[in-house]
């Protein structure tokens, strides 16, 4: 045993590093935070859903009032934001399903599958943005 | 070894199985719903009503919506246990997640059916 590593005094000036915005985060940890930021978005505005999904299926009236005010332009952009979030808990989701199963859990390939899953979300989202505006 | 880390003497277990079982729901209703939106298109009020009219679709959505609900309250549990330290008031928290949970699940009976 090296006599020097035990004698070492532990360093008490340990450079510390709380400054989040001054951090790259690597690409697992992005999908990862995401898929929670996402996951609590989407149950954030479920109320609201059900509150349009019962609007669109209670009367003729509710139904024409709930297609013009989800055509307002911020209604759009809210939809696609959402569409996003929901896009990439579901591709994230998939991905972590995978790894459970002990699917491409080397970490090049961790970090391949995260390209693919931030790819897939805007791509999907951009299909969602076409087709609805 | 499987049924017994599934037994009640480690309900972590349980509820990381549920998690998963319930997204695997999710994801199959969800291709099913995106799938039947693109063949059906429906565009009018009575084409809509029409969607949700048969039975066993209504079954299957509240199936869908059930699901949901428990995977968002085991997923919304776990972020409050990292980011909620005061065990009290995460209880607190986790008890209004559960009620606003119950009240969604009734909601939603009620809009499927027309009550």
């Amino acid at each position: 045993m090296s006599n020097s590593a035990i004698k070492r005094k532990p360093r008490k000036n340990r450079p510390k590093n709380l400054n989040l915005f001054s951090i790259r985060f690597p690409v697992n940890a992005v999908v990862s935070i995401l898929h929670r930021a996402s996951g609590m978005a989407l149950f954030a505005i479920l109320p609201v859903v059900l509150l349009g999904f019962q609007a669109s299926l209670a009367s003729q009236q509710s139904f024409d009032a709930l297609v013009v005010s989800m055509q307002a332009p911020y209604a759009k952009v809210i939809f696609i934001l959402l569409a996003w979030a929901f896009f990439h808990h579901f591709f994230a989701g998939f991905r972590h399903l995978g790894m459970d199963a002990h699917m491409m859990t080397d970490l090049p390939q961790a970090r391949f599958t995260s390209r693919i899953v931030m790819a897939l979300g805007v791509i999907a989202t951009l299909i969602f943005a076409y087709v609805i505006w | 070894m499987l049924f017994e880390l599934l037994s009640k003497r480690y309900p972590g277990m349980r509820q990381w199985l549920t998690q998963r079982l319930s997204a695997l729901v999710l994801a199959g209703y969800i291709v099913l719903f995106i799938g039947l939106i693109v063949i059906k298109q429906p565009a009018s009020f009575t084409q809509w009503t029409d969607f949700f009219q048969p039975t066993w679709w209504r079954v299957l959505t509240l199936v869908f919506f059930t699901n949901l609900l428990i995977h968002a309250w085991l997923g919304v549990g776990n972020v409050l246990k990292d980011y909620i330290f005061n065990v009290k008031l995460r209880v607190y928290v986790q008890m209004l997640v559960e009620m606003l949970v119950a009240v969604e699940l009734v909601w939603m009976v009620k809009i499927l059916w027309r009550m």
